[in-house]
């Protein structure tokens, strides 16, 4: 049982558990006794952020697990804390990935039980039937696998299997860990006792962003806003619909990214998977087929549903490359001026 | 023009004095939006709370066309999507004869027919079979124009966002779909060289007929279009059956001959079965032939602008009558649908003479009466004038009080 809720620390019987367990907020945050606790939940953080995966930690004991359950609260209050996108989809992500490896080796009762949890309509038939309402609520459906036209699509339901029911919760739980970090308010108590954590993630995310900045030509800082955020959300494993992954890769072509770079670029995707990413991206940049792909303009991104919000410059440009080069024309004329 | 516009005017002027107009649920919760005869753009971002206040509306400014919004807003008149406040929205299917392979070689009868037969497909194959929804979650509607729309109203599909939207529509229109989940190569005997086993034959296999999704559809498809071939084939109509062939994307006159010599009992017995035999050249063929002719075409033509995936379009008003044909907008029961036609169900007006000149040499069937109109005056029954001036095949030149 105490393994379970370590596994799965998200549970409303892991809750319970701590409620039942007397202990508060207080000693997690101070007491000594609970030094282990606060490493692992700063370690959370730091896994989901070098490998989308929270990362394993020993469940042999009792205080191995106790440890595990207790650090999830913490790591959780320090995104709050510091309170950076990047950092939440990430970290909401991982812990997703982590529960996803874990549902897989479950029996079929189990996963039906976290499902209802997330309100995941999972029915139990032969396989698992789900109907397909929820099924395209949490289903990566950019990927050809998991459209909707490739499931045995019946009377309103899809069977699918264990594994395909894992890796809807998955989806289902990333999306509730992120709007609950999201909708949470740091206390003041909070971000002292984790000041020098807080400035340390937050200075580490400054220089990954930074580091992502400088790949070549291509500044992030530089992009139109639909850019920006597509290019966010794919990193972060959000569900990103394939037009809006299409406008992506050929914008980051039109501005001068190899296809190599690009594929840097989609790597930290869970879901990833390189051969059909790159086939994808060298279909759209021309490397294998016969047409390059301009990037589509403002209308037709707006028609796509992925323009999200036009900024100060977005209202005098009609391309999303035109929005890059203006910046690019708008910092070297601040250099000539110096 | 301007007598057009006063005597389509004057007549809608009458309909809408006493409409027959089922309002819609959620009303005012909808934005509306209205063209008019004698006025270019527009008027949207309008909102009616009660069925009077619409009708009041209508009487007073005749509107030549008439939507409301599939969407629910928390403040339908607001001006910007923002601050509208978008709480959900039905899933339209909309199917225009624009979506007919042939469409433009058709007259307006001909047309309306193709459209009713792929509006059935819809219906029965895909939302009802595969969707599962019932037949209280759909309405339908002529369109007044060219074609149909089916209204989906279910609590769990009107969340559903863009994404979600758009799989619907690429599901029904077979986008995306991997033929590796259709056809498999099953090794049916195996030879020994030294240790290893090696596969020495194989044969293609399709999935049973009955399966659920696209499996069987394709399936289906090639079962019915093997028979049929079959068929001909055993009653002469071998030339008629290459012609058939021919009209596939791929196949040459070869190809086609040989595939029908090699049709034979057996064979289409085999395929029953599931079983192809058949290179994987024809397979790619059967495949790409199957889900062109399933599927339905609901996109308009371009790909980048979605009908159903739009989550804040505006759709014609059932009950509102269509400026260009004079017809209504008519709710149809999916158990009439088969005997409907909109040329008798779907016409207001009605028989007094109207003078007319036409412009345009046109053939129609209306309220079951068979016109055949050449270029010139002549009296035609007040239906038919509106239906005419409104296409712009006729034009008025007094109006008869």
């Amino acid at each position: 049982m105490l393994e379970k809720i370590a596994k799965y620390p998200f549970l409303k019987d892991a809750k319970k558990w701590v409620e039942e367990s007397g202990v508060s907020v207080q000693d997690i945050l101070y007491d000594r006794a609970y030094e282990r606790t606060r490493i692992r939940g700063k370690e959370r953080l730091r896994n989901a952020m070098d490998k989308a995966d929270i990362g394993e930690s020993g469940l042999a004991t009792e205080p191995e697990c106790v440890t595990e359950i207790l650090s999830y609260p913490i790591a959780r209050m320090l995104a709050t804390c510091v309170n950076d996108p990047y950092l939440n989809g990430r970290y909401s992500l991982a812990e997703a990935r982590h529960a996803y490896k874990n549902l897989g080796e479950e029996p079929t009762s189990f996963i039906m039980d976290v499902a209802k949890e997330f309100d995941v309509d999972l029915e139990v038939g032969e396989d698992l039937k789900i109907h397909f309402t929820d099924y395209l609520k949490y289903s990566p459906t950019w990927s050809d696998k998991w459209k909707l036209v490739n499931r045995p699509l019946k009377k309103g339901r899809i069977e699918i299997s264990k594994m395909n029911g894992a890796r809807l919760i998955q989806e289902a739980l990333r999306k509730r860990i992120y709007s609950e970090i999201i909708d949470a308010r740091p206390s003041k108590e909070m971000m002292d006792v984790f000041k020098k954590e807080i400035l340390m993630i937050k200075n580490e995310l400054m220089m990954r962003e930074e580091e992502e900045v400088t790949t070549g030509e291509a500044s992030v800082a530089k992009f139109p806003p639909c850019m920006k955020k597509l290019l966010g959300a794919v990193q972060s494993g959000m569900n990103v619909p394939h037009v809006g992954r299409f406008a992506l890769v050929a914008f980051l072509h039109s501005i001068g990214l190899k296809s190599e770079e690009i594929l840097g670029l989609f790597s930290t995707s869970p879901d990833f998977n390189e051969g059909k990413t790159r086939y994808q991206i060298e279909h759209i940049t021309g490397k294998i087929s016969s047409t390059e792909y301009a990037p589509p303009q403002c209308q037709t991104m707006r028609s796509w549903g992925i323009c999200f919000g036009k900024d100060e410059l977005c209202k005098k440009i009609n391309h999303p490359t035109s929005y890059h080069k203006e910046r690019w024309k708008s910092v070297k004329k601040k250099k000539d001026e110096k | 023009m301007k007598r057009k516009i006063e005597f389509l005017k004057e007549k809608f002027a009458e309909y809408y004095s006493n409409p027959n107009i089922e309002f819609p649920d959620r009303f005012s919760t909808r934005e509306c939006g209205f063209l008019f005869f004698d006025r270019g753009s527009m008027l949207r971002h309008l909102s009616f709370s009660t069925e009077k206040e619409l009708f009041q509306f209508l009487k007073e400014r005749i509107p030549a066309h008439s939507y409301y919004s599939s969407a629910y807003y928390e403040n339908p008149g607001a001006p910007t999507m923002e601050k509208k406040g978008w709480n959900g929205a039905e899933i339209i299917f909309d199917l225009d004869a624009d979506h007919i392979p042939g469409a433009e070689k058709m007259n307006y009868e001909e047309m309306l027919g193709e459209v009713k037969k792929e509006f059935r497909k819809l219906i029965e194959d895909f939302l009802m079979r595969d969707f599962g929804f019932d037949i209280e979650e759909m309405k339908l509607y002529f369109s007044g124009g060219r074609g149909y729309h089916c209204h989906i109203i279910n609590e769990k599909v009107i969340k559903m966002g863009n994404r979600e939207r758009r799989e619907i529509i690429d599901y029904i229109s077979g986008i995306g779909l991997d033929e590796r989940g259709i056809f498999h190569e099953r090794i049916i005997d195996t030879k020994m060289y030294g240790k290893k086993v090696y596969p020495s034959s194989k044969r293609l296999e399709m999935p049973k007929p009955n399966e659920p999704g696209w499996k069987g559809r394709v399936s289906r498809w090639i079962i019915e279009f093997t028979e049929k071939l079959y068929q001909m084939k055993k009653e002469g109509k071998k030339e008629g059956a290459i012609d058939y062939l021919l009209k596939f994307e791929g196949i040459g006159e070869k190809g086609a001959e040989k595939f029908l010599d090699e049709l034979s009992d057996d064979r289409v017995k085999r395929i029953k079965l599931g079983i192809l035999d058949q290179s994987s050249g024809i397979r790619k063929i059967f495949l790409k032939e199957a889900v062109k002719r399933s599927a339905i075409d609901l996109s308009t033509g371009k790909a980048d602008e979605p009908v159903t995936t739009d989550i804040k379009r505006l759709i014609r008003l059932p009950g509102s009558i269509h400026g260009k044909t004079g017809l209504k907008v008519e709710k149809v029961t999916i158990d009439g649908l088969k005997d409907f036609d909109p040329l008798i169900d779907a016409v207001v007006f009605g028989d007094e003479p109207v003078k007319v000149k036409i412009v345009r040499p046109t053939k129609i069937r209306m309220k079951k009466e068979k016109f055949n109109l050449n270029v010139g005056e002549i009296e035609v029954p007040e239906y038919l004038a509106v239906f005419l001036v409104g296409r712009g095949n006729a034009v008025i030149n007094s109006i008869s009080h």
